[in-house]
């Protein structure tokens, strides 16, 4: 009895460290990466994996209640929207002539 | 000459406001008159007597429904002030009304100039308008209940018809914006105000009076979702009215 309800917490736990591990490489990479397409494809990690691991994470905490259908959808939610506005957001800088960086070879 | 006289308004307005603040109490200072008054009776009837149980619509709607009143014909006012501001300078087809064909070119040439749209973008806002507008409407009329109300349910509503509006293309929205009803749906706020209003006065005899007593406190209920919807529709209808003029010129 003891024994299920601690692997699920030890799950909820792993997942949860998992999603806070990306929300921070994503916030690092934010702040540290050289150009605007290399920063959003960092930023949009934190948003979609994330978001979505901490989501995972909640659901299974919460067990079988009609609450966790609503997170299952809100999880949902972000892996649709949070890549679509990375997308929208490279392709509209792409399209305006945004060159990448690149290092430079000497 | 306009300049000394500028800044003498501007001193004017600005120095009653800065000793206003000075006057007033230290943040957070429990003993502050917004805390001793009125603060306690609206928590602990509020949701009997507004007739919500989310006490920031009670407050919002019925006790303070003057304000809110207020609030929806600034907004109003602000679409009046943006519109006049945008036709003003010339530059967008209504401008130009009086001969359809140039407005259309010029759309032509717009669409023309602009990358299309990106069919990921384009699929990911149909697949979820749907759950969008059912949000919105979630949010409208269960802000009674919960967190939310007509403002942000209207703000949602706008969002969704701006992301539709920006795939489909402004053309698609035209059928909507460009008929008798817009200005109808522009003003719905205020006339939801006036409309809930008037029958506030004659069940209460008050403007704006809400019935409170057991065979009409139903109604009560009804004429806040009214209100609820009116303030959505308006304000939605003047976000989306900026932002279609805005994307014409």
């Amino acid at each position: 009895m003891t024994g299920t309800e601690d692997i699920r917490i030890a799950v909820v736990v792993g997942l949860a460290c998992a999603g806070a591990l990306f929300f921070i490489l994503g916030t690092v990479g934010l702040l540290r990466l050289p150009d605007f397409f290399s920063r959003i494809h960092a930023a949009t990690k934190c948003d979609t994996v994330g978001a979505g691991l901490l989501l995972a994470a909640l659901a299974v905490l919460n067990g079988a209640q009609p609450a966790t259908a609503k997170i299952v959808v809100l999880a949902g939610l972000v892996l649709l929207s949070s890549p679509t506005t990375g997308h929208a957001l490279a392709r509209a800088a792409h399209r305006t002539g945004l060159v990448p960086y690149h290092a430079e070879k000497e | 000459m306009r300049r000394p006289i500028a800044i003498a308004l501007v001193l004017l307005s600005a120095i009653p406001l800065v000793v206003a603040v000075a006057g007033l109490p230290a943040h957070g200072d429990p003993s502050a008159p917004v805390h001793t008054h009125v603060s306690a009776h609206y928590i602990e009837r509020g949701a009997e007597e507004a007739g919500a149980t989310n006490l920031v619509t009670g407050v919002l709607l019925n006790y303070r429904g003057l304000d809110a009143a207020g609030e929806v014909t600034v907004i109003f006012t602000a679409l009046i002030a943006v519109l006049a501001i945008l036709l003003g300078t010339g530059t967008t087809p209504e401008s130009t009304a009086s001969s359809r064909g140039a407005s259309d070119r010029r759309g032509a040439d717009r669409e023309s100039t602009v990358a299309p749209v990106s069919p990921i973008v384009s699929f990911v806002v149909r697949l979820l308008a749907p759950f969008i507008a059912l949000y919105a409407a979630y949010v409208i009329l269960h802000g009674h209940v919960t967190p939310g109300g007509g403002f942000q349910g209207g703000a949602i509503l706008a969002g969704l018809f701006i992301a539709l509006a920006m795939v489909l293309g402004t053309r698609a929205m035209q059928p909507v914006a460009r008929t008798a009803l817009a200005p109808w749906l522009q003003g719905a706020a205020v006339l939801s105000f006036v409309v809930v209003g008037t029958v506030g006065a004659f069940l209460t005899g008050f403007f704006l009076g809400f019935p409170a007593e057991p065979p009409l406190h139903l109604v009560r209920e009804l004429l806040i979702i009214a209100l609820e919807v009116g303030i959505a529709i308006g304000g939605a209808a003047v976000l989306a009215t900026i932002f279609l003029h805005m994307e014409a010129s």
